[in-house]
């Protein structure tokens, strides 16, 4: 694992390096002007105005200058200034990120209980219980964001008035509080689709020839399950939480409008309608830094859970091998 | 224990699709309309006599920068309005008066004398001089600042006196003092603002201004608070609420939060939320006069260059209709492209002249069948174009309802018509590259003045403006327009500009279609603000408060 690390980080400063270089492109390609919006309301645009703000934030410049001047600041910790905010880019997003993290970490927490507790239930008890998991989450899974969103605000917060409606909250209650809807329309399709990757692990899990020779030991049926069963299924479910939670970083933007929570997600949005370059181009690396991240995590754990994956990627010990 | 965990996950699914069904009152547009008959317009709401700790008010938007002089928009604007102040005052009822200068005479044609009080002092405590004023007002005319237009006919701007400014000009400015009412008269702490250099207007940094209100904190992302400024300078002030905090919000979440008593007020620039907070229980809205209006404006790429075609189409709109759908009844069919928050002088004459388009001319409410004939006469004169007229929309709720009108007008009256809807960035070069306009022939505008004086908006119709996509040209016209902006006496003044808006209506320069008041939202236990367009750049704060004492 450690040797494999240089090369895995130069791995990381290459993806950046180009993901830097696309978004800035494509946000300089984007239709608009940003000094248009740059300039406040429209009777006041004159020639002489967008000149002096193309200046101001050199504009006129080529793709390839700016690019090269972003690139030169932000190697040396100076992310620039927003356009629309004139604050320090790291102060905006440092001052959001917080809620987004929470967020995200919210949300996990209930799609990975919810999500494999579910699953884990229809896979023991088949039936009626496994039919209803599968049903309730088929439901869940063709809910979008922004449509369980709207219904939760108005359930709990409009109608029964249990949770606020806006807002992130302040104190620990206080942002469990405000977070409770907001991490929980974020994490529904997330949890749908976990339940089914665990039952469905979990009953191939089941098939194999280990559970039987297992069961005919005379263990348990409670100790098969969590022995044998989920121990095996782990690794698949392990992943794809950890996939979906990378997803979910670059995509919290609908729930953070929804719920009015200031966020990364409504910082890139608002940066993308502006034009405003040094925001959009350091929230999108930093939703790239975050997924690459997370998914280097599930590689590198995978293999303690299930030691079948060796690292590297090349076949390991054999799975007649690890049978207790 | 498991079954539970699995009953509460269906049954919360099965909650969820029940409410998807009826949460339409909390989507933030559509459904409920408010009877245009049954509007009431009034500039202020009662005196408050109670005092508050904290007050809760939402705007649409986080302010981009506390620096009036870089960024400007409606909601920096309600926020600023209570921390800085001008040289003169706009009042609810948008007249000026003066304020920090307690004189602003003009000497000569091309003279103007600011008589500044000499018991000012700014947030940090420190006295407002002459030289205070001098680089505020200099700072503003920086071409790239946001009032620099407004600087344009200035020459010179110098102390004369240690409590008088004089500035002078290169033609005669009718509209400056107007200006000295709005953002371009605002006078803040030079030491201050020197001081923080970049950093001035981003959060965690002080404010630099006069006003009943300071800013007392700034978390970026999620909240503002002002509170009272405990020196404040004029003692005839007594804000009774203590500290305003600020959040913001958009559509369903904006509403939510003030139907569940998380947000105590707001005023709003969409008329949906409008008419859905209304009707709810502990809630009142105020309609107050704003200078907004719709209008359509047309290019000179297509047909509509020829003014019979214009007015016909403008003789065949059916603007209660816009109003009612468009707008939820909070729209009033319109007869000039400014709203009569403009009217901050010479009123009754400014209402008559409105009253008298509305019955001549090519305006209609509603297009009665002699109106539809007098438009297809007008079409058969003119010869009805091989093209179809183009029509840009942003698919927003208003300018839909608006295309699809100008769409029904012109099937009336023998005219075809395509509707292009664009992206709204793409919406919004329309008003700097003149390129991007080529291909549509009709524009839909929705336009405010930040001045109360309607010769403000109708340098927009002079030969060679940037906002004259007609490219009209009548030299009668750009006289009086002319003569009217350097007319320093308002009753001359108010003359000349009805008479330069009877020939832009009758030219159908543009197509005025509605005008749209300002709307205030608050709960049932406060009082006292303004509800008119005067909340951008009135402390309005200060005179909120609740009703019991």
């Amino acid at each position: 694992m450690i040797r494999g690390l240089p090369r895995r980080i130069a791995g990381l400063l290459a993806t950046l390096l180009a993901a830097s270089f696309v978004i800035f492109a494509a946000v300089y390609a984007a239709p608009g002007d940003p000094a248009v919006l740059l300039s406040g309301s429209r009777q006041e645009l004159t020639p002489e105005k967008l000149a002096a703000v193309r200046a101001e934030h050199h504009l006129d410049d080529p793709l390839v200058v700016q690019y090269g001047r972003w690139l030169w600041d932000g190697l040396q910790g100076d992310l620039g200034r927003s356009f629309q905010y004139r604050d320090h880019v790291a102060d905006l997003i440092g001052a959001r990120l917080p809620t987004t993290l929470e967020l995200v970490a919210y949300a996990t927490v209930f799609f990975v209980v919810l999500g494999v507790g579910s699953g884990v239930l229809a896979a023991v008890r088949r039936g009626w219980v496994d039919s209803a998991v599968v049903g309730g989450t088929t439901l869940a899974a063709s809910v979008p964001a922004f449509v369980a969103a709207i219904a939760l605000v108005s359930l709990f917060g409009v109608r029964l008035g249990w949770f606020p409606v806006t807002g992130q909250g302040e104190g620990l209650t206080g942002r469990l509080h405000h977070l409770t809807l907001p991490a929980f329309a974020l994490a529904l399709s997330a949890l749908a689709v976990i339940s089914r990757v665990t039952r469905q692990a979990m009953a191939e899990a089941y098939a194999s020839d280990h559970v039987e020779a297992a069961r005919a030991s005379g263990q348990t049926e409670r100790q098969i399950v969590v022995r044998h069963v989920l121990r095996n299924a782990l690794g698949p479910i392990v992943t794809m939480c950890g996939l979906v939670m990378a997803g979910m970083l670059a995509g919290t933007v609908v729930v953070e409008t929804a719920f009015g929570l200031s966020g990364v997600g409504s910082l890139l949005v608002s940066a993308i309608t502006t034009h405003d370059f040094p925001v959009t181009q350091a929230v999108l690396l930093l939703m790239v830094i975050g997924y690459v991240v997370v998914t280097t995590l599930v590689d590198l754990v995978h293999p303690l859970i299930d030691p079948r994956v060796a690292p590297g990627g090349t076949p390991g010990r054999k799975p007649e091998g690890k049978t207790a | 224990m498991r079954t539970k965990l699995c009953t509460t996950a269906v049954g919360l699914a099965g909650a969820l699709l029940f409410t998807v069904g009826c949460s339409g009152a909390t989507s933030g547009s559509g459904g409920a309309t408010v009877d245009p008959a049954k509007l009431k317009l009034s500039d202020t709401t009662s005196k408050a006599s109670g005092a508050a700790t904290t007050v809760n008010w939402i705007v649409e938007q986080e302010p981009a920068s506390l620096d009036m002089d870089a960024q400007g928009g409606s909601s920096t604007r309600t926020v600023m309005a209570n921390i800085c102040e001008r040289l003169l005052l706009l009042r609810p009822d948008m007249t000026t008066t003066p304020r920090l200068a307690k004189k602003a005479e003009y000497t000569g044609d091309k003279k103007l004398v600011l008589t500044l009080r000499d018991d000012v002092t700014f947030h940090d405590g420190a006295k407002m001089t002459a030289d205070d004023v001098v680089w505020s007002l200099k700072r503003h005319a920086r071409p790239e600042m946001n009032e620099s237009d407004e600087y344009e006919d200035v020459d010179t701007i110098a102390k004369t006196g240690p409590s008088e400014v004089t500035i002078t000009f290169e033609k005669p400015s009718a509209l400056f003092t107007k200006a000295l009412a709005g953002d371009a008269g605002i006078i803040m702490e030079r030491k201050a603002v020197e001081k923080q250099g970049d950093d001035f207007g981003t959060p965690g940094h002080p404010d630099a201004c006069t006003g009943p209100y300071k800013l007392k904190s700034w978390d970026s992302g999620s909240a503002l608070t002002i509170e009272r400024y405990a020196d404040y300078w004029d003692d005839g002030v007594r804000p009774l609420t203590k500290e305003v905090v600020f959040r913001w919000a958009s559509g369903s979440a904006l509403v939510n939060s003030i139907s569940t008593g998380a947000a105590d007020g707001a005023y709003l620039t969409a008329t949906g939320p409008a008419a859905v907070l209304s009707k709810k229980k502990g809630i009142r809205a105020y309609y107050g006069q704003s200078t907004t209006a719709w209008s359509l404006s047309p290019t000179k790429s297509g047909a509509l260059k020829d003014a019979r075609l214009r007015k016909a189409l403008s003789l065949a709109m059916d603007r209660k209709g816009i109003a009612k759908s468009g707008f939820n009844g909070l729209a009033e069919p319109w007869a000039t492209p400014v709203g009569p928050g403009a009217w901050g002088y010479e009123k009754a004459a400014f209402q008559k002249a409105q009253k008298d388009l509305e019955h001549n001319g090519a305006y209609t409410a509603s297009p009665s069948s002699d109106d539809i004939e007098r438009a297809k006469k007008l079409v058969e004169q003119a010869g009805a174009p091989g093209e179809p007229i183009v029509v840009s929309s942003d698919g927003s709720e208003s300018q839909t309802v608006i295309t699809n009108a100008v769409r029904g007008a012109a099937q009336k009256i023998g005219l075809k018509v395509t509707v292009k809807t664009i992206a709204s960035s793409r919406y919004d070069e329309f008003f700097s590259d003149p390129k991007s306009r080529d291909g549509f022939d009709l524009i839909p505008v929705d336009w405010y003045i930040s001045k109360a004086d309607p010769a403000g908006f109708y340098d927009n119709g002079l030969t060679g403006n940037a906002n004259n996509w007609l490219g009209y040209s009548d030299k009668g016209y750009d006289a009086l327009v002319g003569k009217a902006q350097q007319t320093i006496d308002d009753r001359k003044r108010a003359e000349l500009v009805i008479d330069a808006q009877a020939k832009f209506a009758d030219d159908a320069v543009w197509i005025p279609l509605v005008q749209v008041p300002s709307v205030m939202v608050l709960g049932d236990k406060y009082t006292g603000p303004p509800a008119s367009m005067v909340s951008m750049y009135y402390p309005w704060a200060a005179d909120l408060g609740t009703k019991k004492g």
